[in-house]
C-alpha cells in the first residue's frame, strides 16, 4: 500500500458518494468545456484593424454601384480593394441555411486570402469554372459535400434571369479557415457568374473593404472615401472593419453573456455542492485522523493525504467532463460555431487542480489543527 | 540502574501541572504530579473514571502535554518538544493501544497495521516481511487480508497491538486495552502484553478498570482525584 493508496481507499470508503461528486463534477466541467468552446467560437471573425468597409450610406443593408471600384482603386491612399456580393439561401428545408459571398477571386484571395485559409489551387479552381463554388470547412461538414460534387442552394430572394431560384454550383476546394474560431460557415462563388445570372441587383456589390496603403492612417482615410461619393446617388459610409462589425457582435455578444452567467451560475452552484459534501466527507473522519495523527503522521502527512483524496475526485471529474465536453463540440452542428482549443483543456486542468486543492484545503485545515485530544472526542 | 550514564528513571514525570478550560473555567485535573518509570517496566493505572487515567497516557504518548513541569522520555524532553517534534518522536518511540482498536475500516489487518511503514523508507519487500512477522507475532498471520469487520474484537485487538509494535518502540502505551473484550479474549490480549514485556522487553504503561489484568503488570498505581493514592502494591 501506498500513500496514495490509503488515500484512494479513503476516498472510495463510501463509494457511491464518491461516485455522485464525480459525476457532479464531470457534469460541471462538460457544461465548462461547452461554455468555453461556445464563447471562444461565432465572433471568432478576425478583424483587421486596418482595414475599411465601405457600405451604402443610407443603410449597410442596401448595395453600391460595382463601378465605385475604379474610383477606390485610384484614390490616394488606397493600396488595394476588393468588393463581395451576398446570397443568403438554403439547402433542400428552409431552415438548411446557407450564404454565399460572391467576389473577384484575385482581389478576395489577397484580401481575404489569409484569413480564410485560402491557397492558389483553390483560386485557381475558382476561377476555371464560372460555377466553381469554395466552401468553408464548417459548412462542407454541415452539407457533407466534398470537392467535385454539383450542389444546389436556393436562394431567399435572389432569383436568376430564368426565373429560377436554384442556383447550381461544382464544389472546387473547401477552405480551413486561419484558425479553428474562424467563421467558415459560407461558401465563395464568382462574381462575374452571380452577376451576369441574377434578375434583380445587376452590376451591385453588398460593400467593399479597402486596404489603405503602407503608412496611411485608416481613419483620416475613411472621411477622403465618403467624399468622393458625397453627391452621388448612392453616398457611401467608411468605417473600420471592427467599427463595422460592431453592432453586429453586439447581439451575439449579449447572447454570450446571458448564456456565460447562466452556465456560471449552475457551475457554481454544483462546486458549492461538491466542496461542501467533501468538507463534510472529512470532517466525519475527524476521529480517524486523530488516529492517524497519534500513529505518528505528521500534520502535512495528513493534508497530503486529504488533498490528494479531494484531487482524486476533481482530476477523474475533470478529465471526464473535459472529454464530454470536447465530444460533444465535435459532433454539434458546425453552425453553432463551438471551438474547444488547447486553452480550453489548460483552463479545465488549472480550475482541476484549484478547485481540488480548495475543497480539500478547507477541512484539511480544520482536520490539521485540532489537537488530537480534541479529535478523540469526536467519535 | 545498570545504566550507570543514565542518572534518571526512563519515565519521568516531575511537578506536572494540568488542567483543562470548560466554558471558561478552568479545571485542574494534576497539580504537581510525579512519577517515574523504569525501563522495562510494566505499570497498571487504576482510578475512577474522570481521574484523570487518559490525560497521563496521552502526555506520556505526546498527543498531550503538561502546562508546567517536566516530562522527560528516555533522553527526550517532551515538555520542550514542540507538536511537529513530538509527532516525529511518537512515530519512533511509541505504540498505542487504545480501548476500541481504532483500527481503519476500510483497511484489511495488514494495511492497517502498514500505516506507521508508510513514514519509512522502506522497500514492498521488506516492509511485507515486517507486517508478516508482527501480525504472527500477535497471532492473526492467518487474518492478514481481513477486515476489521470480519474480525472478532479479540483479533482486532491483536491487529491494534500489532499496528502499535510495527515501528518497534520501547514503550507501549494501553487504554483499557480489555476494556472491550470478554474474559477469554482479554486474557490472551494480557498474556500477550506480558509476553512483549517479559520476552521483547517493552515498557508498558497501561489504564485499566479490570482487577485481574493488574496481575500481569509490576506495579499498579491508583489515581484518584489526580493524586496517586498510597495503597501501591508490587506483583
Ligand atoms: N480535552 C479535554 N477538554 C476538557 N476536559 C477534559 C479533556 N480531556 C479530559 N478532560 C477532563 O479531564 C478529566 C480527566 O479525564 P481523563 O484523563 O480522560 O479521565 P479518565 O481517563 O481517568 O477517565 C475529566 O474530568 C475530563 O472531563
Ligand atoms: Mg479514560
Amino acid at each position: 500500500m501506498t500513500f496514495l493508496g490509503l488515500a484512494s481507499k479513503n476516498a472510495w470508503r463510501k463509494p457511491g458518494r464518491t461516485i455522485l461528486l464525480i459525476v457532479s463534477v464531470t457534469i460541471a466541467f462538460a457544461l465548462y468545456a461547452v461554455l468555453q468552446a461556445f464563447l471562444n467560437g461565432a465572433s471568432g471573425a478576425a478583424v483587421d484593424q486596418g482595414r475599411l468597409v465601405v457600405a451604402n450610406g443610407a443603410s449597410a443593408a442596401q448595395s453600391l454601384p460595382v463601378r465605385y471600384l475604379d474610383t477606390l482603386e485610384t484614390l490616394d491612399g488606397v493600396d488595394d480593394v476588393a468588393f463581395s456580393a451576398r446570397m443568403r439561401g438554403f439547402v433542400g428545408t428552409e431552415d438548411n441555411i446557407a450564404v454565399v459571398t460572391a467576389v473577384d477571386p484575385e482581389r478576395g484571395y489577397r484580401v481575404f486570402g489569409q484569413e480564410l485559409g485560402l491557397d492558389p489551387a483553390m483560386i485557381e479552381g475558382l476561377s476555371a469554372e464560372r460555377d466553381a463554388l469554395l466552401v468553408g470547412q464548417m459548412l462542407a461538414r454541415a452539407m457533407g459535400w466534398q470537392v467535385g460534387d454539383r450542389v444546389s442552394i436556393t436562394g431567399f430572394h435572389d432569383v436568376q434571369k430564368d426565373g429560377s431560384r436554384n442556383w447550381a454550383f461544382t464544389v472546387a476546394g473547401i477552405f480551413p479557415g486561419k484558425t479553428a474560431s474562424t467563421d467558415t460557415y459560407f461558401a465563395i462563388a464568382q462574381y462575374g457568374y452571380f452577376n451576369a445570372m441574377r434578375q434583380n441587383g445587376a452590376d451591385t456589390v453588398k460593400n467593399f473593404v479597402v486596404i489603405p496603403a503602407e503608412g496611411v492612417d485608416p481613419q483620416s482615410l475613411a472621411p477622403k472615401i465618403d467624399a468622393q461619393f458625397a453627391n452621388s446617388p448612392y453616398p457611401t459610409r467608411t468605417q473600420s472593419e471592427k467599427q463595422f462589425l460592431q453592432s453586429f457582435m453586439r447581439q451575439i455578444g449579449d447572447l454570450k453573456a446571458v448564456v456565460g452567467m447562466v452556465v456560471a451560475a449552475a457551475l457554481i452552484t454544483i462546486f458549492m455542492i461538491v466542496v461542501n459534501t467533501m468538507a463534510f466527507a472529512v470532517r466525519e473522519r475527524t476521529f480517524e485522523i486523530g488516529v492517524l495523527k497519534s500513529i505518528g503522521l505528521s500534520r502535512h502527512r495528513i493534508m497530503s493525504l486529504i488533498l490528494s483524496e479531494s484531487l482524486l475526485v476533481f482530476t477523474i471529474g475533470g478529465a471526464l467532463g473535459g472529454i464530454l465536453g470536447w465530444i460533444a463540440c465535435r459532433f454539434a452542428d458546425p453552425s453553432i460555431g463551438l471551438v474547444f482549443s488547447v486553452a480550453g483543456w489548460v483552463n479545465i486542468a488549472a480550475l482541476t487542480l484549484g478547485l481540488g486543492l480548495l475543497s480539500g484545503l478547507l477541512p484539511a485545515l480544520n482536520a490539521m489543527r485540532l489537537p488530537i485530544v480534541q479529535t478523540f472526542k469526536a467519535r | 540502574m545498570s545504566d550507570p550514564i543514565r542518572l534518571q528513571s526512563f519515565i519521568t514525570l516531575s511537578e506536572i501541572d494540568k488542567s483543562y478550560r470548560m466554558g471558561g473555567q478552568t479545571v485542574p485535573i494534576f497539580q504537581d504530579l510525579s512519577l517515574t518509570i523504569e525501563q522495562g517496566e510494566f505499570v497498571a493505572v487504576m482510578g475512577p473514571s474522570g481521574s484523570g487515567k487518559s490525560t497521563i497516557l496521552n502526555m506520556l504518548g505526546g498527543i498531550d502535554r503538561p502546562d508546567r513541569g517536566k516530562l522527560t522520555i528516555g533522553n527526550s524532553q517532551l515538555h520542550r518538544m514542540g507538536e511537529g517534534a513530538l509527532t516525529a518522536w511518537r512515530a519512533q518511540h511509541v505504540g498505542i493501544v487504545f480501548q476500541f482498536y481504532n483500527l481503519l475500516p476500510m483497511l484489511t489487518a495488514a494495511q492497517n497495521v502498514e500505516i506507521p511503514l508508510l513514514l519509512k523508507p522502506l522497500n514492498a519487500r521488506s516492509r511485507r516481511e515486517r507486517i508478516r512477522t508482527v501480525l504472527d507475532l500477535v497471532g492473526i498471520g492467518d487474518r492478514a487480508h481481513h477486515l476489521p469487520s470480519q474480525l472478532s474484537g479479540g483479533q482486532q485487538q491483536r491487529v491494534g497491538i500489532a499496528r502499535a509494535l510495527i515501528s518497534d518502540p520501547q514503550l507501549l502505551l494501553c487504554d483499557e486495552p480489555t476494556g472491550d473484550l470478554d474474559r477469554k479474549s482479554a486474557t490472551e490480549i494480557m498474556e500477550m502484553l506480558q509476553f512483549l514485556n517479559k520476552e521483547l522487553g517493552k515498557t508498558i504503561v497501561m489504564v485499566t478498570h479490570d482487577p485481574e489484568s493488574t496481575r500481569y503488570a509490576d506495579r499498579t498505581l491508583f489515581l484518584n482525584k489526580g493524586v496517586f493514592e498510597s495503597r501501591e502494591v508490587a506483583a
